[in-house]
């Protein structure tokens, strides 16, 4: 076996034992590694109606065969649990230096399961595991986390941890690594968290067995400075992501006022280039030469690590136009280890509320003082407030009542990633149908609807984009572990990619077995949902109802009175569950999974839901 | 008439400014417009007027705001 070692490291935190399993070359070919590993892993081990901070849950790292190989961009792994937000499985990726450490290891995943007995941190060094005590630091943010790491381990070894808010099972705390990278939306932190397990520690000095080692030292970093150049070339960096804040006030596609708005004349003031001006250093992930993180001092003086849906959510979403005081609130949910976009979501949703009756309580928009003491006590949990807010925008909305849950800007429980999709129909149907929940990781086609379709149109075409996206960013560059950035915003080839996997495998694949890949897996992913939630219907798939509300609409502006049509998106969804091979629930049926090999998966599925033939 | 023109991103560095007001003689199009902004014609754009998808040869109006974007990927 090359590229993949065939190891897998599983750690029992109750019984403080460790084992090193094999899996064989068919498993390899089948999963690929990160998500595909990850999904296929908890659906065979966490039985349907585990508790998500039980020990029975498990906490898995995913690696793929190019991860932690120099090459475009490599440097990332997969964290991913049964979601104690959305009741199934759920996963993210951060960079991490855990991708070249953990296969150096001679790992390729790491499974971990039980409790601790006491706070702990998994200390890996190529065969050998230790659990070593972690009261030192719990309790702690990530920042002092990585310090205390650092400095017992040295600053090159592979680091996962979790903030206040994984301690305290928040549902939206995060894995952080790197000080500036976080992953795990669905609250994988929070699983982290339930097990007593504050960090994990990597260090591997082993060499990861390939194909052709020397093909793939200098086809691979070459790319790295190909990638590199283009970059430069291009300035995409100059901003990164945050560019896209201006574009999308300029189209009515930003996030204003827990999403009521679409635009606002004060977006500028935490624009990319607001954003730049103010930079004071860049941070990147490993093997990566177009570094996306953009430092800012924030209100506090402290360096806080900035992307569009950080400026977006914790900014305008929340009517925050002040740069430092948007790099507090990111800092803050950095430092407790909650992720961003949920914890966004939550404040603008609780404003909301307080707005329409709903509930009572002290918080406003705009106010980014009161915003950092709400996160604070989310992620401790402080009081009734705290409960609630650590819950999510969901589980909010069915405390307060009052038709508070058409409002949650939310899907199957995950909030909104900072698109707002009042009128923009293909990419609410990408927020609809993306395998965890309301993320635009796997399908992003906002440009795609105005550019090559319009904005109006609810046709197969924009089903279609969103599954080729699906199958390349939720699929190919999930399983291969890998980030898209060099592909989606510098036009790095994808053909590039089984090039990497051939040379460092040895196998022949094409993109089209990328694609049947990633088409498995998603189906995976629906089986796992299917056996949580066997009265599934259709709605899952339905973006939050004030999208279809028309006393919602923009009073103004380019999309001035138009909302999304419920029957229209509806057909839309139809498209798109036709083009899959998935019932009118939105599960693939029996034929879509025999095609894709997962007759033995869809016989486990069928004891708990029904599939269509 | 007069245009006014946002660059977003990294085309306000290659176009080495932001945002301002362009004159445009009556009836001028999104394509004689560009021909006035110093941007590579290779790269990829999205272009906007006022907030909406705009063909390349559609004339602009007095008072119009055009927007010129690399295509994005949503992060």
């Amino acid at each position: 076996m090359y590229g993949w070692t065939g190891n897998i490291l599983r750690v029992n935190l109750s019984a403080k034992t460790f084992k090193k399993e094999t899996y064989s070359q068919e498993f390899a070919e089948k999963w690929v590694g990160g998500r595909g590993f990850a999904a296929k892993i908890l659906y065979d081990e966490v039985k349907p109606g585990t508790d998500p901070f039980g020990p029975d849950n498990k906490f898995i790292v995913a690696l793929g065969p190019i991860a932690g190989i120099p090459a475009p961009n490599t440097g990332k792994a997969v964290v991913a649990a049964k979601s104690p937000l959305t009741g199934f499985y759920g996963d993210g990726n951060l960079g991490t230096r855990v991708s070249e450490h953990l296969r150096k290891a001679g790992y390729d995943a790491l499974i971990v399961e039980g409790k601790a007995a006491r706070p702990t941190m998994l200390s890996i060094e190529d065969d050998k595991v230790e659990f070593v005590p972690a009261e030192a630091v719990w309790g702690k943010g990530t920042y002092a986390v990585n310090d205390w790491i650092y400095g017992r381990y040295g600053k090159g070894v592979g680091v996962l941890n979790i903030g206040q808010g994984g301690e305290n099972l928040c549902r939206y705390a995060v894995v952080r690594s790197l000080e500036g990278r976080a992953g795990g939306r669905p609250g994988i932190g929070a699983v982290m968290g339930s097990k007593l397990l504050k960090a994990i520690v990597v260090k591997g000095t082993r060499t990861i067995l390939q194909a052709d080692p020397q093909a793939m030292k200098i086809l691979g970093p070459g790319d790295l400075k190909k990638v590199g150049q283009i970059d430069k070339q291009t300035g995409w960096s100059i901003q990164s992501t945050t560019g896209v804040l201006s574009w999308c006030n300029e189209v009515a596609g930003l996030p204003v006022r827990n999403f009521r708005k679409t635009h606002h004349p004060d977006a500028w003031k935490i624009d990319g280039e607001r954003l730049n001006n103010a930079r004071v250093a860049t941070y990147g992930c490993p093997n990566c030469t177009m570094r996306c993180g953009i430092t800012i001092h924030d209100h506090e003086g402290r360096e806080s690590e900035l992307d569009y849906e950080n400026i977006g959510l914790l900014g305008a979403n929340l009517e925050i136009f002040d740069l430092p005081q948007v790099g507090s609130l990111n800092y803050l949910c950095d430092d407790y280890g909650l992720d961003t976009m949920s914890a966004g979501c939550v404040l603008s949703f609780y404003a909301d509320a307080i707005d329409h009756g709903a509930t009572s309580g002290d918080f406003a928009f705009g106010d980014a003082e009161r915003a950092k003491t709400l996160l604070r006590a989310a992620a401790l949990r402080e009081g009734k407030l705290g409960h609630l807010l650590a819950d999510g925008s969901l589980r909010m909305a069915r405390e307060f009542g009052h038709g508070s849950e058409a409002y949650a800007m939310q899907v199957k429980g995950l909030e909104c990633a900072a698109y707002n999709c009042k009128f923009i129909p293909g990419q609410a149907l990408a927020f609809g149908v993306a395998a965890i929940g309301a993320h635009h990781r796997e399908a992003w086609i906002i440009t795609f609807e105005l550019k090559h379709t319009t904005r109006e149109s609810y046709g197969p075409e924009k089903a279609a984009k969103v599954i080729e996206l699906q199958r390349i960013r939720g699929g190919m560059f999930e399983f291969m572990v890998a980030c898209r950035f060099p592909w989606i915003e510098l036009g790095w080839g994808l053909d590039n990619y089984p090039k990497y996997f051939n040379t460092v495998t040895g196998l022949n694949w094409s993109l089209d077995d990328m694609w049947r890949t990633a088409d498995r897996i998603y189906s995976m992913i629906k089986l796992n949902y299917l056996r949580e939630f066997p009265d599934v219907t259709r709605k899952a798939d339905y973006p939050p109802a004030v999208w279809f509300d028309p006393s919602n609409a923009d009073r103004e502006g380019p999309i001035a009175g138009l909302v999304l049509e419920a029957d229209k998106y509806d057909g839309l969804l139809q498209h798109y569950y036709d083009q899959r091979g998935y019932d009118r629930r939105g599960i693939p049926t029996k034929t879509t999974l025999k095609k894709l090999g997962l007759e033995e998966e869809a016989a486990a599925a069928e004891k708990y839901g029904k599939l269509e033939p | 008439m007069k245009i006014r023109v946002k660059l977003i991103g990294p085309l306000m560095y290659e176009a080495g400014f932001s945002e301002k007001e362009i004159d445009l003689p009556t009836a001028a199009t999104v394509e004689s417009l560009l021909e006035l902004i110093p941007l590579s014609k290779q790269r990829p754009k999205i272009i906007t007027r006022n907030g909406k998808a705009v063909a390349p040869r559609e004339p602009l109006e007095e008072g119009d705001k055009v927007a010129i974007s690399p295509i994005y990927s949503g992060g």
